[in-house]
């Protein structure tokens, strides 16, 4: 019974693709352009979204609270040994750390945001493994025999963070520091190591672990042994409809990103901060591509030649320099010549391109 | 609900959210042994305490049932978690003790080879001899190819050497990494055998130890638990260096196998295979175990915690359709059990009713120390209400109780006893027990049971037949028709497992006595005319007797097969109380064990009203409405493109809808044309902004959830949908 209706969810899903993709292809594909749209200014923007007015508050303030029923249950499972895995659409960052700052004021609770780009594990996992030993140092019984820290830990490996984590040090089993992550599928998270880490940290037995995903495919990241016998996820399906303030604070703005002025701009910040001859060079460059729009773009020889001539370089190693600082931060690329010479081209639109001539010869 | 310093938090790779409060905790430990000991002292003294604490609110009572249900599930799963090992354990014994003989075997070998004491001084081992550098390898064959379910199998096995005194080391694919390399595997070696970190990992660390005082006369055992996982080229190397040094430290690798022989051939360089010396061992498989575990957890009922015929049939299809792991599977009867001691008021008696030997004796204490309102609830239950002729005492309560665990220990061993006939017909023990437990008798067998002491009346018989009979292909119809057929050899042996199975319910022992007792007499005759026929040929004559003879006992065996099901296998759902011991809430179970993120986010874009519960948008067209969260106007918007979405057709859409209430806007400025000209122009800006702002927040929203993948450069104008259909 069940089979059939997987199957026929499998057969849905193939169908509803290939009818997406006929749509696409059947030749009323809008061609319609970006630029079409009147396009605010991007600082505009910004300001408008400061002061964007929220549907629902009413709704969405009741619905947090009927979450709150279940944090009795959350707390149970979390103190039977499962780790807690939020999902649904919205934000469940507030969610999370209210459920945290309430219900488990016995633990310290250390927070995670996996939404941001790039998160030191290391440094993380140390400052869970300080956490812990300072609530082992708070609960300590005169009696019991406490091992000494030989070593600080942001100087101890991987190894011995999660060994100390996973070691027996309290009789009884309910002390343990609670690591929420918000966003454990988001990009500073999302790569296997990071992942495997996790899962060993969350394994550890003075460890509980409280996760948000939003990603539809954030399951993937996982596999048998993680998801069973390390994360050991209880599932909540608790959508919020809250905003994805802070998750979405390193996104662009999509009606933002990529207009001419934009990428126009950030080359002559780019450009103005490079010496004058690198700035000349580039210029021979731009000029080049704006007098020869259906080139494929300019052979070095000739950039080098014509650069010598106008005393802005001394030597190929000089206009190597040069270039190697243009590729750095993308104001050209390289691109093979139909006579198989690599030649060089600044992969900005023509307008944009005259636009920023126009900046730099301010 | 946010703090004003968590707008800085926010941007903080980390932070400590707050410490552990420790003034409270101590506290409410020292409360919670307090209540620890009270259940620990007599029940007479217990009731001591109760007076002591009389009076402490209903808050603290909460507080103290919920403790009872913490430690009872501790108790519950703590027995199943034992029980479960104990059972794997078992089933490996044999495979472990095998291997633990060719592991001495091996170390006799490479100590008979040459005398290692005295190269030991050298400081590099000069090899001359080839027959030196082979290693002594064990491939162990686990004829599953989820290797989460060997991991524990590995490590029991490791136990299991440790215990005969050799050193041994636990490795897994993560160590044999290429991002690590060799220093990744030899540091873990180092980190399990001298329980140090070193940076700088050398074998020669190693070799060291091993010629250090004790360790020198035991074998060095490396366990590598999923090789077909490991980096080919890092494992390489490191066969290579343990049979360069093989004789300063005699390494006897194992090596978890999943797939088949070959599995070593296509990841190891030919020159490293010869290095190996191979031996294979095999563990059970999967269903064998996945048997043996169902058997002492669900049908002897090791802790007496139970699950309903849903929630049964759940995990049998997750386990044979979905997951395939028995990992996942004990994983879902531990969700299982969470779910039902954190949701299930009552659930708390199951320690006691199972501890107590004499439960009668100990309930009948008890429960004058029962609340009202527990009692209540209890006699409230669905499965009580049925007969309400009882009176609501405790006395009851504990009297019906200790019925349901007979009741259950003649289902078990009626279920067993059906294992051992369908064992013949290798019926599998998991799908017998899923049929068992499905409750297919009405309300008033249940109470007819209740009453009666198992003899059923007449419409129980029928209903019960009916069962039978509808599902003729049924496991249970097999296993019963599996007995009708056996050779008397057969029948013999059955008999025999059934006497000891059934020896805790008499009624069925005696009756399976008289068939024995039977059978011998038969069998007696039989074998007479076995020996006497044999020098003569028998005739055929006396074939058929002896055919029909046994014919009459197999259909005798049939029947009372037939009659333990009908009178003895009462689904735990039937009989009263069950609640407590049983778990049923599958839907529950199903969500908390897997979500569904692809399926369930589109559905709450999609159908969001169903959440919010909001009355400005529970329109029963499908109409997309301004009010409407952003999103999910444009996530419903995205629904009518092909995979490609135009972002100027889209934002254009999405405008209008938003747009929609905003003519009745314009409408109303018409009606007072004293507004300015400039003011209206300025807010139509503005309100193209915010407009944009909003587009932009709900694109970034989506991307978030990975529904859409973002312009490429060769696509600027367009984003790609991702998701097609729930």
């Amino acid at each position: 019974m069940e089979g059939n209706y997987g199957e026929d969810e499998e057969f849905g899903f193939a169908r509803n693709y290939f009818i997406a993709k006929e749509l696409g292809g059947s030749g009323k594909k809008s061609s319609r352009k970006l630029s079409d749209i009147e396009l605010v200014d991007e600082q505009e923007l910004r300001a408008a979204a400061r002061s964007i007015e929220s549907k629902h508050e009413k709704e969405i303030g009741s619905l947090l609270n009927s979450y709150k029923s279940l944090y009795p249950k959350w707390v149970f499972e979390l103190r039977c040994g499962f780790g807690l895995l939020m999902y649904g659409f919205g934000s469940k960052k507030a969610l999370i750390e209210d459920f945290a700052s309430t219900a488990l004021t016995e633990c310290a609770v250390l927070v995670i945001n996996g939404y941001l780009q790039s998160i030191n594990i290391k440094q993380a996992v140390t400052a869970i493994a300080e956490a812990l030993w300072d609530q082992l140092k708070t609960r300590r019984t005169p009696s019991g025999d406490f091992p000494k820290v030989q070593q600080p830990f942001n100087s101890r490996s991987m190894d011995d963070l999660l060994a100390f984590m996973d070691g027996s040090h309290s009789e009884k089993n309910d002390c343990f520091v609670c690591v929420v992550i918000h966003n454990i599928d988001g990009p500073g998270l999302r790569d296997s190591d990071t992942q495997q880490y996790l899962a060993r940290v969350a394994a550890c037995s003075h460890i509980r672990m409280v996760a948000s995903i939003d990603h539809v495919n954030a399951p993937l990241l996982w596999d048998k042994k993680m998801v069973h016998t390390q994360f050991n996820w209880c599932w909540y399906h608790v959508p919020t409809f809250v905003p994805y303030k802070a998750e979405g604070i390193f996104y662009p703005l999509i009606l933002a990103h990529g207009g001419t002025a934009q990428s126009a701009k950030t080359a002559a910040i780019v450009l103005q901060s490079l010496t004058p001859n690198a700035q000349s060079v580039f210029k021979v460059l731009a000029e080049h591509q704006l007098a020869h729009p259906d080139e494929e773009g300019m052979p070095v020889n000739n950039l080098y030649s014509i650069c010598r001539e106008r005393f802005l370089v001394s030597s190929q190693i000089t206009l190597n320099s040069h270039l190697t600082e243009f590729k750095d931060h993308e104001l050209i690329k390289t691109r093979r010549h139909s006579d198989g010479q690599d030649c060089l081209y600044i992969p900005l639109a023509t307008e944009a391109l005259e636009k920023l001539l126009q900046d730099i010869s301010q | 609900m946010a703090t004003p310093d968590h707008a800085e938090n926010d941007l903080q790779p980390f932070f400590v959210l707050h410490k552990a409060l420790v003034q409270k905790s101590e506290r409410k430990s020292s409360g919670s042994r307090k209540i620890r000991r009270r259940i620990e002292l007599s029940p007479i003294s217990a009731k001591n305490a109760e007076k002591m604490e009389i009076g402490t609110g209903e808050e603290r009572d909460d507080h103290h049932y919920e403790h009872l249900r913490m430690e009872a599930f501790n108790f519950v799963w703590s027995k199943i978690e034992s029980t479960i090992k104990d059972v794997l354990r078992n089933i490996n014994l044999n495979v472990f003790n095998e291997i633990h003989r060719w592991v001495c075997e091996s170390f006799d070998a490479i100590k008979s080879c040459g005398t290692t004491l005295t190269k030991a001084t050298h400081s590099y081992p000069i090899v001359t001899d080839a027959t030196f550098r082979q290693l002594f390898t064990g491939l162990v064959f686990t004829k599953n190819m989820e290797f989460v379910d060997d991991l524990m199998t590995f490590e029991e096995l490791g136990l299991h050497l440790k215990s005969h005194g050799c050193h041994v080391a636990n490795l897994s694919s993560i160590d044999f990494s290429a991002n690590n390399g060799i220093g990744g595997c030899l540091r873990s070696l180092l980190r399990q055998f001298l329980m140090v970190t070193l940076d700088a990992a050398d074998i020669s660390i190693l070799a060291s130890w091993y010629s250090d005082q004790g360790n020198y006369n035991k074998p060095v055992v490396v366990i590598i638990d999923d090789m077909e996982r490991c980096c080919g080229s890092v494992l390489s190397d490191f066969i290579l260096m343990l049979s360069e040094w093989a004789v300063k430290v005699p390494v006897i690798l194992i090596m978890g196998v999943a797939t088949t022989l070959d599995a070593p051939r296509n990841i190891l360089p030919s020159n490293v295979l010869q290095h190996l010396h191979v031996s294979k061992f095999l563990l059970g498989s999967p269903s064998e175990r996945m048997d043996a575990i169902v058997e002492a957890v669900l049908v002897r009922l090791c802790s007496g915690f139970c699950v309903g015929y849903k929630v049964a049939a759940f995990m049998r299809n997750y386990f044979l359709r979905q997951d395939g792991t028995l990992t996942s599977f004990i994983r879902a009867l531990k969700i299982a059990c969470v779910e039902h001691f954190s949701s299930e008021p009552l659930s708390f008696m199951l320690k006691a009713l199972f501890v107590e030997e004499n439960s009668q004796g100990f309930w009948s204490e008890e429960h004058a120390l029962f609340p009202e309102e527990m009692l209540k609830y209890a006699f409230d239950l669905p499965s009580c209400r049925r007969n309400n002729t009882e009176e609501r005492t405790g006395e009851n309560l504990a009297h019906d109780l200790s019925e349901l665990k007979r009741l259950q220990k003649c289902w078990s061993t009626t279920v067993l006893c059906l294992y051992e006939a369908g064992k013949y017909n290798k019926i599998q023990l998991l799908d017998l027990f899923c049929e068992a437990v499905v409750p297919c008798l009405g309300n008033s067998t249940a109470s007819n049971h209740h009453l009666g002491s198992g003899i059923s009346s007449s419409s129980d018989h029928s209903i019960h037949h009916q069962y039978l009979i509808s599902e003729k292909c049924s496991f249970i119809c097999q296993a019963i028709r599996k007995v009708r057929d056996l050779p008397v050899v057969l029948l013999y042996q059955l008999l025999k497992s059934w006497e000891k199975l059934t020896e805790d319910v008499i009624e069925i022992h005696d009756k399976v006595k008289e068939l024995q007792s039977l059978l011998k007499f038969e069998n007696g005759k039989s074998l007479k005319q076995d020996l006497t026929n044999i020098p003569k040929r028998h005739t055929s004559r006396s074939h058929l007797n002896m055919d029909k003879d046994s014919k009459v006992l197999n259909e005798k065996a049939a029947r009372l097969m037939e009659t333990m099901v009908r009178d003895y296998m009462q689904p735990v759902e039937c009989i009263p109380f069950h609640e407590i011991v049983c778990f049923k809430n599958v839907d529950k179970l199903q969500s908390a064990l897997m979500g569904d993120p692809r399926r369930r986010i589109q559905l709450d874009l999609l159908e969001f009203q169903k959440i919010l519960l909001c009355s400005c948008c529970s329109n029963s067209s499908k109409a997309i409405l301004p009010s409407m969260h952003d999103t999910s106007i444009l996530y419903t918007l995205a629904q009518e493109h092909g995979d490609l979405i135009n972002l100027h057709d889209w934002y254009q859409s999405f405008k209008s809808t938003v747009f929609q209430p905003s003519t009745k806007g314009k409408h109303k400025l018409k009606q007072s044309p004293a507004k300015k000209r400039k003011d209206t122009n300025e807010s139509q800006n503005q309100s193209e902004a915010s407009i944009q702002v909003r587009f932009c927040r709900a694109v970034t929203e989506l991307q978030i959830t990975g529904l859409l993948r973002m312009p490429s450069k060769r696509r600027p104008d367009y984003v790609q949908r991702v998701a097609f259909g729930l």
